[in-house]
Parts: structure tokens; sequence; C-alpha cells
């Protein structure tokens, strides 16, 4: 009698502790996100508090950074999440807040604080803290710090390059560390011409197209192939845009005063779609623009 | 040399009775195992995370059989009064500290080769599934860093006779070490931390510095024997900077171990 009544006992409070604790979690998710806490220990010190673990440390930071990039798919979906006293409302696609992007660099940095030569840190903040965050220069910083560990990495001083010609405009910076990433083992000789062809203006998007060509090859991850592959697709289509309106002015010796002019004309057959949902217009200074997210155009400043 | 050995032997038998050998071995294999799933979570350098992982387990189980089962090893004869009967036969006082450090040292050895030999065949099944990521892998760099950590956990168990020559209690014991660990562990990155406090924008005291400096010579630096990170990114290492470490090594063991000796020829029992 005593056994069943002790085995009824534990089957209820086993079934009573999974009632619980999802109702727990629940609560805890209805609690306000923490905000504006993008504080991270410095390196310096993580160091000394880990002991003879800083690899596996800085594996661990990396990991946390990953947690919350996964995390912030999830928030797309579950709206009711993103607790509304919190909520700013943003014009851009993602929902990552400002304080969220430095915290993000700040682990990244801490993380490849610890071990330097860790490629994978690196990685991911090329490719969401700068088109994501727009945090351009922080992510030079970590990554040059990075092209100066792995001498023998091709990769990061080419990031560095196409940061800088991309998103920064500063050629001379570009070309160094476009010539830095051929010399290097597996880097492509390519390159260098590339970095020459660097100080012409009017070439921009081409050059674009093909460093960024050169990224996507280089990228295993599924996910960043797909974002790369869109970016692609977009700065291709203003590409199009581009040329008609340079044929038009060999043409007709004007420059077009919007693009509706090219399709009248016969110059472009039909408009190509911005991937990101914008629509295409040709500014007073006769460049190509996009409405929707400028940052992602070479040539805006 | 020959009053050593049985010595060396009764402590080894004893270690291997010692329960906790077993739970820290079973831990370390869980983490071994746990290298399969947790390396598989990262996107391109999975082989430097086999490698972290696996090095580290080994490191901490070989630091907690010396924190746990080295510093029993030692308190036991004196908790147990057997001390008296092993010095009542002709035995110096010193050959007894310097044969039960051998017999420690045997345990340590033959527990970390064992856990070393789990920890290569973890890495071995990660290679295996991602061979790409293995590129500027080394196996020598992995077995150098083994060897390495041994040393320094040998360095580790040396201090901690040290201190248990001149304490009356294994919990005192077991505090001084873990200090000496923690202190040996940081104090080249506090160093080179006090020395650039401006890059993280602390004041420190000119006294502290000059007191973290005498630190720095008294104390053994272990992390000159982590090469952990060498060996996860395949990075070299001169021949001048192996022998220079091994050398160090020996020489601070030898330095402790003869103090140890000297204290405990004068220790008083209860």
């Amino acid at each position: 009698m005593q056994r069943l009544s002790l085995i009824v006992l534990i089957l209820a409070l086993a079934s009573a502790q999974v009632f619980v604790l999802g109702r727990a979690t629940e609560e805890k998710n209805l609690l306000p996100l923490y905000q504006g806490d993008d504080a991270v220990m410095p390196s310096p010190v993580l160091k000394v508090a880990v002991f003879e673990f800083d690899g596996l440390a800085s594996d661990f930071m990396f990991l946390k950074a990953l947690v919350f990039m996964g995390s912030t798919l999830e928030r797309a979906d579950l709206p009711t999440l993103v607790r509304t006293p919190f909520k700013r409302e943003k014009k851009s696609i993602s929902i990552i807040e400002e304080w969220e992007w430095k915290w993000l660099y700040g682990i990244l940095d801490a993380s490849t604080g610890l071990d330097p030569y860790f490629l994978d840190p690196y990685y991911v903040a090329n490719a969401n803290l700068t088109w994501g965050g727009g945090l351009i220069r922080e992510t030079n910083l970590l990554l040059e710090k990075g092209s100066r560990y792995r001498n023998w990495d091709w990769q990061l001083p080419f990031y560095v390059g196409f940061n800088n010609f991309f998103f920064l405009h500063d050629n001379i910076k570009a070309s160094e560390y476009l010539m830095e990433a051929s010399r290097r083992p597996g880097g492509n000789p390519g390159f260098a011409s590339l970095a020459s062809k660097l100080a012409y203006e009017e070439h921009k998007t081409e050059i674009s197209i093909l460093l960024l060509e050169e990224i996507t090859k280089t990228t295993d991850d599924e996910a960043l192939k797909k974002m790369y592959l869109i970016r692609l697709g977009a700065l291709k289509s203003i590409l199009t845009v581009e040329k008609s309106v340079a044929a038009y002015k060999k043409r007709f010796g004007k420059t077009p005063r919007t693009v509706e002019e090219l399709l009248q004309r016969h110059v472009l057959k039909e408009l190509p779609i911005d991937p990101y949902g914008g629509k295409y217009y040709i500014d007073p200074q006769g460049t190509v623009r996009t409405t929707s997210e400028a940052r992602l155009m070479p040539g805006t400043h | 040399m020959r009053t050593l050995w049985p010595i060396a032997f009764i402590t080894f038998k004893e270690g291997v009775r010692n329960r906790a050998i077993y739970g820290i071995s079973i831990f370390a294999l869980l983490l071994l195992g746990a290298n399969l799933l947790i390396s598989n979570m990262f996107m391109q350098e999975v082989g430097k995370v086999a490698v972290d992982m696996a090095l580290s387990t080994v490191s901490f189980a070989g630091l907690l059989l010396v924190l746990f089962v080295g510093i029993n090893l030692m308190a036991k004869d004196l908790d147990k009064r057997t001390i008296y009967m092993v010095l009542s036969r002709p035995i110096s006082r010193p050959q007894y500290i310097v044969g039960k450090f051998f017999g420690m040292v045997v345990l340590l050895l033959v527990t970390l080769l064992f856990l070393s030999t789990f920890a290569i065949i973890s890495i071995q099944l990660v290679k295996m599934s991602a061979p790409t990521y293995f590129a500027r892998f080394s196996w020598s760099l992995v077995f150098l860093s083994l060897f390495f950590a041994t040393i320094g956990l040998v360095l580790l168990t040396a201090q901690s006779f040290l201190f248990s020559s001149f304490t009356s209690t294994s919990f005192i014991t077991l505090v001084l070490t873990v200090v000496s660990y923690i202190i040996g562990q940081s104090l080249s990155d506090v160093k080179t931390l006090i020395e650039n406090s401006q890059i993280v924008g602390i004041k420190i005291s000119p006294v502290t510095v000059k007191v973290i400096q005498v630190a720095y010579y008294v104390f053994p630096n272990l992390s000159l024997f982590d090469i952990k990170t060498q060996a996860a990114h395949g990075l070299s290492l001169s021949v001048s900077y192996i022998f220079w470490i091994v050398l160090y090594g020996f020489i601070y063991t030898c330095l402790a171990i003869a103090f140890a000796a000297l204290v405990f020829r004068k220790k008083e029992f209860p």
C-alpha cells in the first residue's frame, strides 16, 4: 500500500512538474526584454577569468552570438514575443535593435580577443554586422585584427577590401587589402588587377558584382549564400538599368529623367525587379537608385 | 633509489583504489562524447573546436585528479596515522616524500594516457565526419599539447606536495593548490593586463605592479604549458620553445619537491 501511494505521488509530481515548467517558461518569455545592455567584458579581463581554457571560452562566446542570430529569425515568426513597450517602429527588414548589433559586435570582438585565430566569428561579423547592422568601421577593425593573425588566409583581407570599397568608398585602402589578398596562398591573382581598376568610378557596380561573386563562391553556409545571392541579384538589376541609361545617353545625347523614358523609347524592354521590393528611379545627377534600403546601393553617400 | 619504489608502488595502488578517479574519468569520457555534438554546431572551424574540446577536457580532468586524488593520497597517511608505520622503517623523510611523489606521477601519467587516447579518438571521429575543416590540422601539435599539459600537472602536483608538507589539514592544501593554479594560469595575463592597463581603461597603483612582478617569479607560470591555441590552429612552435619549457617544468618541479623534503624533515606529526 505504501509503495503504491509513493508511486502515485511520484507520477503526480512528475506530471505537475512538466505542467509548471511550461507555465514558468511562458511567464519568463513575457518578462520585458532587457534593453540596451550591450556591455560585454573586454577580452583582456576575460582572458584572466577563464584560466587556460580561452580557446573553449572563445568557442562558447561565438556560440552565444550564433544563438542570438538564430533567435532573431524566430522574432519574425513570433511577433507577440517582441514586447510592445520596447518595440520601435523601424523601416528596415531587420528587427534587430541597434544596441543588439553593438552587443553582437562586442561578443564577437571578445571571442576573437580570446582566440584571434578563430575564423568563424570574423566570418559571421562580416556577413551580418555590415549588411544588417551597418557597423562597417567596427567590422573592419575586427577583420583587420583577423587578417594580422591569420596571415595565411586570403579571405579576411579580401573582406576588408570589399567593405572599404563597397560601403566606405575608400578605394585606396580597398586596393591595398585586395592586393594583400591576391598575394596570400589560395587568393585569386585576379584581385590585383581588380585593385588597380578601383580608381575608375564608373565601373563601381561591375566591380561590386565581381567581388560579391567571389564572396558567394567561398560561402558554405546555405542561409548566408542565399542572402548574398539576393544582394547579387539586386546589383545585377541595377547594372542592367545603368547600362541602358548609358545606351540612352549615347543614342539621344541626354540623360533620361525617369526610368519610364527608357521603356518608352525601347532602350530597356522591361524594368528588372528589385528583390528588396523597391522601385528604380533616376536621381537629378543621373545616378540609378532604388526606393528600397538605400545602403545596399554603391555610390550613395 | 631502491627504497623509493615500494612507496611509489603502494601510493599508485592506493590511488587506483580511490573512487574519485573513476568519477573523473567518466566525466571526461562524457565530455569527449559531447565533443562530437558540439563541434558540429560550428560553420567553418570544426577542427579547431574539436581540438579545443578534447584538449581542454584532458587538462581539466587532470586538474581534478591532482586536486582531489593527489592531495588525498598525501593526507591519508597523516590522517590515518599510517605514516608512523612507514617512517619506523629504514626510510628517511625525504625518501618518503619523493617516493609518494613518484607514485602520484605514475598515477597521473596512466590516467592521462587513458584519457588522451579517448581524446584522440574523439578528434579522429570528428575529423572523419568533416575532413574538409581539418586543413591546417597537425597530430604532432596535439600530442605535444597533451605532453605539455602533463608536465604542467606534474608541476602542480609537486606544488601541492610542498603545501601539504607544512599545512596541517588537506583542506588548506587544496585551497593553496587551487590558488596556486589560478595564479599560475593567469599571472602572465595579469602581468600583460596591468602593464597595458590603459587599454581597458583601468588605473593600477605602482605597488600592485611591483607585487605582480615579484609574484611572477615566485609562482609557477603554468600558462607556459598551455599550447592549446597553437594545437587547435596548427600554428608552428619553435624547438627552442619546447626545450626551454620542458627544462622550466623539470627545474620548478625539482625545486618544489626539494623544498617539500626540506620542510617535511622538521614536521611534527599529531
